[in-house]
C-alpha cells in the first residue's frame, strides 16, 4: 500500500513544489496543508506515515506541531524543514523527537533521500514492534 | 634632492595613515564584491531547478546584495572621495525594483464596473483578472468559440469594499479576531463571510449589474472568480468558487457576485491575510459571468503529455454532461491521446464507464443524473471532434506560448467550446536523467576536468581566442576556447556554441553571462589553448567537465527536451524576476564611454562598474602624496634603481627603519616584483645598440637624465606595499611604468594592472615597443590596451601561484623593455625581439653578434 505523507509549510509555493516532486517521483500519496492549525484534524481522520513540515510557521511553528503530533500518534516520523542558519532550533526539534531535519534551500534528491529514510525507519520500527508483541 | 628627503621628513600630515585607510576601503571592496558575485551564483544555481527554495531564501539573499553593494556603493565613494554620487541613487532604485519582485501589489487600474468578454484581451488581467482576460483574447485574436459573457472588474470589487463600508468592518474583524485554533479561524471566516452576503451592493454598481445582466443574451449563467495573481503568488488556485446554471435576472447576478467575493474569505485566506499582513486590496478579485452551456460532453485537455512531454501528444479527458466531474474527479473520464502531428492519430482511447453525468436543471443548479447502459460505455468524442480538439489545443499553445491546460465544452448543437485556458504545470524530468558522474564515455575525452560554469552539452569547431579583440572574428556555432574569462565575450555569445577558459571560476563575469544565455561554458581547463586546435571540431559536456572528440550525437540528444519544466512555479518566477535585475552584466567594456555609473541596470553592472574603478583607483595613488609619508623607507639593494618603500600593513618585518634591505620584505607581490628584476638574464647595464638617429633622439630626450640621482639610472621608484598588495610606480630609465597588484589565496580578489609608457626613442619606435609589449603581454594572459606609446594591461582572477609568477614576468618585463625602443628600428626587428623573449633570452644577447658568439 501506498504510503501516505503529510506535507505542512505556511508557503503555499512551497508546499506545491514538494507535492510535485513527492508524487512526481515517487509512489507516495501526498496531501498538503499551509495551515498548521489543520494538521490534528488531519492526522486524527486520516493515518499518515510521515509528516514533512516546515519550522517557522505562524501560531502553531514546526517545534509545537511535534508536540501536537507526538499526542496523536508518537510512532510517526517527523521531518522538520528549516531555514539556513537556524542549525540550533533544527538540533532542539531532533531532541524533540523529530526523526531528521533538512535545510532550505535543498535539492530534489535530498528530501527524497531523507523521506525514503524515515519510512524505512517506521518500517523497522513497526516490524520491530510486531516482533516484540506477545505472541508474536 | 634636499627638497624631496624634507618633504617626507616634515611630520606635519600622517600620509600614511590615510593612504592605509584608502587600502582598507579597497580590501573591503573587493571582498564585498566577492560576497555578493557569491550570492549571485548561488541564486542563479537555485533557478536551475534542482533546488527547493521558498520566499524566505529569496529574501534573505536579496538582504545580502543589498547590503553587500551598499558597502561596495559607500567605500568606492570614500576611497575616490565621493567621485561616484550616482552610485548611491541607482543602487536604491534597482534594489528598490528587486524588493517590488519580491512583494508585488496590483494596481488596480481605472476601468468601468462591468466588461464585456469581446472587449478584452491578454493586458486587460490587471482588470479583470487572468482567467478572464485570457477568454477574451481566445474570442477576439484566435476566433475560438467561447460562451458570451462580461467581466466583473477589480475597479467593481475595491468599490464594493470601499463604498459599501464593507472594508472597515472586514478589517475591524480581523484586526480584533484572536485565532488560537481552527475553530476559531473557521468561526471568523463565517463571519467575514456573511458580512460580505449581507452588505448591500453601491447602488451605481448593482445598477451595472443589472443591465450586463439584460444585456446578455442567455438564460443562466456560470459565474466564477477570476481573481488577479491568483496563480501567481497566493495558490488559491480552486480554492474560489465557480457557481453554474444561476438564473440570468439581476437579483441571482447580485447575489452570485457576492456569493463569490465572499469565498474570497476562506479559512486559508484569513490566515493570509492575518499573518501575513496582507492588506484586502491584494489579490483584487474579479469574477467572470459567462453563458451558461448546455454541455453534452465536456472535459480538460492538455497540450502535451505533462508526464511525457517527448510523447508528442495532447491528452483529452471527457465525460458526458457538465466539465466538473471530469476535473473534481467524481468518476473516471474517457482519456484520449492524440498525435500532435497533422493527422492528428488517435493513439490511445481508454474509453471508461461513465455512470453518471451532472447535467444543469431547468430551474436552477445542477442535478447528477443516471445514465443508461449504453451511454455510459460509448465513448464521449469521435476521432473527429478529437481532432478539432486537437487543433484547438495547438492553436491555444501556439498563442500562449507555452503548454496549456484547456477547459472545454461540446454542446448540443455539436459545437466545441472553450471556457478556459491556463498554462500547464509540467512535470519535473526524471531524476539522474542527466548524470553528473560519467559513468559511461562515448570516446577518450580529450580534457577530463575543469568547473562546470553553466551547464550543457554543444558541439563544434574549435576557436581559440587570443586576445579579446578576436571576438569580432568568433564564427557562429564555435567552442571559444581562450586562456582568461572575458565579459566582452557577450558580444558573441548569441552565436557559439560553447566556452572554454583555462582560468576563472564560476562566479566571475563571463560565467554569469554564459548561464544567462545557457551556453555551456567550463572553466579552470588548465592546457585547454594547447591542448584543442583550432577548427577541430569537439563536444563539450559542461555537467561532466568532459571534451570530446568530434561531435557525440548520444550527448547532446540526452540533452535535448530535458529542460525542467517544473520550474512553473510561482517562486521560481520571482527569482527569475529577481534575476533578471541582477545578473544581466550591461557595462563590458571599461573602455566604452558607456562604462559610466549611471548606466548601471543591474547589481552586477554595479560590482563591475566599482570593482573596476576601485582599482583604477589604486593604481592612480597620488604617489607624490605618498612620498611624503612618515613610514617611507628607502630599499638598499644592488638594483640600479632609486627605491623608495611604504608599507601600509605587513608588507616589511621591520618598523621605524629609514633603511631597509630586501630581507626585511614580507610582501609577496613586492618580492615577486624584485624577483623579477633580479632575473639573472637580464641586463640592466647599457642600452642595446641604437642607430646613430636612435642615439641622437635618446640623447636629446635625455638630457635631463644625465643630472641624474645619486645612483643607478636616476629617478626614483615607489613601492606601497601591504603584505597582499603593490603599488609599484617607477622610472626605470627614460619610461614611466606602473604596476598595481594583489596577491591572494582568494582567487577573486588577485589581478595585475600595468602600464608602460615614454621612452626617450622616435615616436614610430616607442610606437613598435609598445606593440611589442602588447603582444608579450597578451602571452602572458593580459588584456591589453595600446593608445600610441602607452600600454596598459590588465590580469584579473588567476590562482595565487599563476598571478605571482605572472607579477614576476612583469617585472621582468619592465626591465627588458627599458632597452627596447632604441632597438626597435623595423619591424622586423620587432619580431626578432619578440622571439628572444619567447626563448628566454631576456639580455638580448641574440642582438649582439660578438656575445652570441662567445
Amino acid at each position: 500500500m501506498a504510503e501516505r505523507i503529510l506535507v505542512v509549510d505556511d508557503e503555499p509555493n512551497m508546499l506545491r513544489l514538494l507535492k510535485t516532486i513527492l508524487t512526481d517521483k515517487t509512489g507516495y500519496l501526498v496531501d498538503t496543508t499551509n495551515n498548521p492549525l489543520e494538521v490534528s484534524k488531519m492526522l486524527q481522520e486520516a493515518p499518515y506515515d510521515l509528516v514533512v513540515t516546515d519550522l517557522k510557521m505562524p501560531i502553531v511553528d514546526g517545534m509545537d506541531l511535534i508536540d501536537i503530533i507526538k499526542k496523536i500518534d508518537p510512532h510517526i516520523p517527523i521531518i522538520i524543514i528549516t531555514a539556513y542558519g537556524t542549525l540550533e532550533t533544527a538540533e532542539e526539534a531532533i531532541q524533540k523527537g523529530a526523526y531528521d531535519f533538512i535545510t532550505k534551500p535543498f535539492r530534489k534528491e535530498s528530501i527524497l533521500i531523507t523521506i525514503r529514510r524515515a519510512l524505512e525507519w517506521r518500517r523497522m520500527q513497526g516490524e520491530l514492534a510486531a516482533l516484540k508483541a506477545p505472541g508474536g | 634632492m634636499f627638497k624631496f628627503l624634507r618633504r617626507f621628513l616634515k611630520p606635519e600630515e600622517d600620509v600614511q595613515e590615510r593612504l592605509a585607510r584608502k587600502f582598507a576601503h579597497f580590501r573591503q571592496i573587493l571582498e564585498s564584491n566577492n560576497q555578493a558575485l557569491a550570492v549571485m551564483a548561488d541564486m542563479e544555481e537555485k533557478a536551475g531547478g534542482e533546488f527547493l527554495f521558498d520566499t524566505g531564501y529569496l529574501q534573505q539573499q536579496v538582504g545580502l546584495l543589498e547590503k553587500h553593494l551598499t558597502t561596495m556603493v559607500t567605500e568606492i565613494n570614500a576611497l575616490t572621495d565621493q567621485a561616484y554620487p550616482e552610485l548611491v541613487r541607482r543602487h536604491q532604485e534597482i534594489i528598490q525594483a528587486i524588493r517590488r519582485e519580491l512583494s508585488p501589489t496590483w494596481e488596480i487600474p481605472d476601468s468601468p464596473f462591468v466588461l464585456p468578454l469581446k472587449s478584452l484581451n491578454r493586458e486587460s488581467a490587471p482588470a479583470v483578472g487572468g482567467k478572464m482576460a485570457n477568454l477574451g483574447e481566445i474570442a477576439a485574436k484566435l476566433g475560438l468559440a467561447v460562451p458570451p459573457g462580461f467581466a466583473i472588474s477589480t475597479r467593481a470589487y475595491l468599490h464594493f469594499l470601499s463604498a459599501s463600508g464593507l472594508a472597515g468592518k472586514l478589517s475591524a474583524l480581523l484586526a480584533q479576531a484572536s485565532i488560537t485554533d481552527l475553530e476559531s479561524l473557521e468561526d471568523i471566516s463565517r463571519q467575514a463571510q456573511d458580512l460580505v452576503r449581507q452588505t448591500p451592493l453601491p447602488p451605481d454598481l448593482e445598477e451595472a449589474l443589472g443591465q450586463a445582466s439584460h444585456s446578455l443574451a442567455a438564460r443562466h449563467l456560470a459565474v466564477r472568480s477570476s481573481a488577479v495573481g491568483e496563480d501567481a503568488r497566493f495558490s488559491f488556485a480552486g480554492q474560489f468558487l465557480t457557481l453554474l446554471n444561476v438564473p440570468n435576472t439581476p437579483e441571482n447576478l447580485v447575489r452570485a457576485y457576492k456569493e463569490i467575493v465572499a469565498s474570497k474569505f476562506r479559512p486559508r485566506a484569513i490566515f493570509y491575510w492575518k499573518y501575513r499582513q496582507f492588506a484586502l486590496e491584494e489579490l483584487p478579485m474579479a469574477v467572470g459571468v459567462l453563458a451558461m452551456v448546455d454541455a453534452r460532453a465536456s472535459g480538460v485537455m492538455f497540450s502535451q503529455d505533462p508526464h511525457h512531454p517527448e510523447a508528442n501528444a495532447v491528452l483529452i479527458t471527457a465525460v458526458w454532461g457538465l466539465g466538473k466531474y471530469a476535473v473534481d474527479g467524481t468518476i473516471t473520464p474517457d482519456l484520449y491521446r492524440v498525435a500532435r502531428d497533422r493527422g492528428h492519430q488517435v493513439l490511445e482511447a481508454r474509453v471508461a464507464e461513465k455512470p453518471v453525468a451532472l447535467v444543469s436543471r431547468e430551474d436552477e443548479g445542477c442535478v447528477e443524473v443516471t445514465l443508461p447502459q449504453d451511454q455510459a460505455h460509448r465513448p464521449c468524442l469521435t476521432a473527429e471532434y478529437l481532432g478539432e480538439l486537437t487543433e484547438v489545443a495547438l492553436k491555444l499553445e501556439k498563442h500562449f506560448g507555452g503548454p496549456q491546460d484547456i477547459e472545454w465544452a461540446l454542446d448540443f448543437n455539436n459545437r466545441l467550446v472553450i471556457l478556459q485556458s491556463r498554462p500547464l504545470q509540467l512535470g519535473a524530468p526524471a531524476f539522474g536523467a542527466q548524470p553528473r558522474e560519467t559513468l559511461w564515455e562515448p570516446a577518450p575525452p580529450l580534457l577530463n576536468f575543469g568547473i562546470r560554469a553553466s551547464g550543457g552539452v554543444a558541439a563544434g569547431p574549435v576557436f581559440i581566442l587570443q586576445s579579446e579583440r578576436e571576438v569580432g572574428q568568433i564564427p557562429p556555432g564555435a567552442v571559444v576556447v581562450a586562456r582568461q574569462p572575458s565579459a566582452r565575450l557577450v558580444l558573441a555569445m548569441d552565436r557559439v556554441a560553447a566556452i572554454i577558459t583555462e582560468v576563472g571560476n564560476p562566479t566571475d563575469h563571463m560565467s554569469i553571462l554564459a548561464r544567462e544565455f545557457k551556453v555551456p561554458a567550463l572553466v579552470d581547463v588548465g592546457g585547454a589553448t594547447r591542448v584543442l586546435r583550432p577548427g577541430q571540431m569537439v563536444t563539450v559536456d559542461a555537467d561532466a567537465a568532459r571534451v570530446y572528440p568530434g561531435v557525440v550525437l548520444e550527448l547532446l540528444e540526452r540533452r535535448t527536451g530535458t529542460e525542467p519544466t517544473w520550474k512553473d512555479n510561482p517562486v521560481y518566477h520571482m527569482l527569475d524576476a529577481i534575476l533578471k535585475k541582477t545578473v544581466p552584466l550591461n557595462l563590458y567594456d571599461p573602455e566604452s564611454p558607456e562604462f559610466r555609473a549611471e548606466n548601471c541596470r543591474t547589481l552586477h553592472d554595479l560590482t563591475r562598474f566599482i570593482h573596476e574603478k576601485a582599482m583604477d583607483a589604486m593604481f592612480f595613488l597620488d604617489v607624490e602624496e605618498a612620498v611624503e609619508a612618515r613610514g617611507v623607507c628607502r630599499l638598499k639593494t644592488d638594483l640600479p634603481l632609486n627605491l623608495f618603500v611604504l608599507d601600509l600593513g605587513g608588507g616589511l618585518r621591520v618598523k621605524g627603519q629609514s633603511i631597509i634591505t630586501e630581507e626585511d620584505i614580507v610582501s609577496r607581490p613586492f618580492r615577486a616584483l624584485l624577483r623579477g628584476f633580479h632575473h639573472p638574464r637580464v641586463r640592466w647595464a647599457g642600452s642595446v645598440a641604437p642607430d646613430l638617429k636612435g642615439f641622437i633622439s635618446v640623447w636629446a630626450n635625455t638630457m635631463y637624465d644625465m643630472a641624474k640621482g645619486e645612483r643607478g639610472l636616476g629617478g626614483k621608484s615607489f613601492a606601497i606595499i601591504t603584505d597582499r598588495y603593490l603599488n609599484f610606480n617607477s622610472r626605470l630609465g627614460y619610461h614611466f611604468g606602473f604596476c598595481d597588484a594583489y596577491l591572494s589565496e582568494e582567487r577573486n580578489d588577485n589581478y595585475i594592472s600595468f602600464q608602460f609608457k615614454g621612452g626617450a626613442a622616435s615616436v614610430d619606435r616607442r610606437e613598435r615597443r609598445a606593440r611589442l609589449l602588447g603582444q608579450i603581454l597578451e602571452g602572458l594572459g593580459f588584456k591589453v590596451q595600446i593608445k600610441g606609446d602607452l600600454v596598459q594591461g590588465r590580469m584579473a582572477k588567476y590562482s595565487l601561484l599563476e598571478t605571482e609568477e605572472t607579477l614576476e614576468m612583469t617585472a621582468l618585463l619592465m626591465a627588458f623593455c627599458r632597452q627596447l625602443d632604441l632597438a626597435l628600428t623595423s619591424d622586423a626587428m620587432l619580431d626578432r625581439v619578440l622571439q628572444a623573449f619567447r626563448r628566454e633570452d631576456y639580455g638580448l644577447a641574440c642582438l649582439r653578434p660578438e656575445e652570441a658568439a662567445s
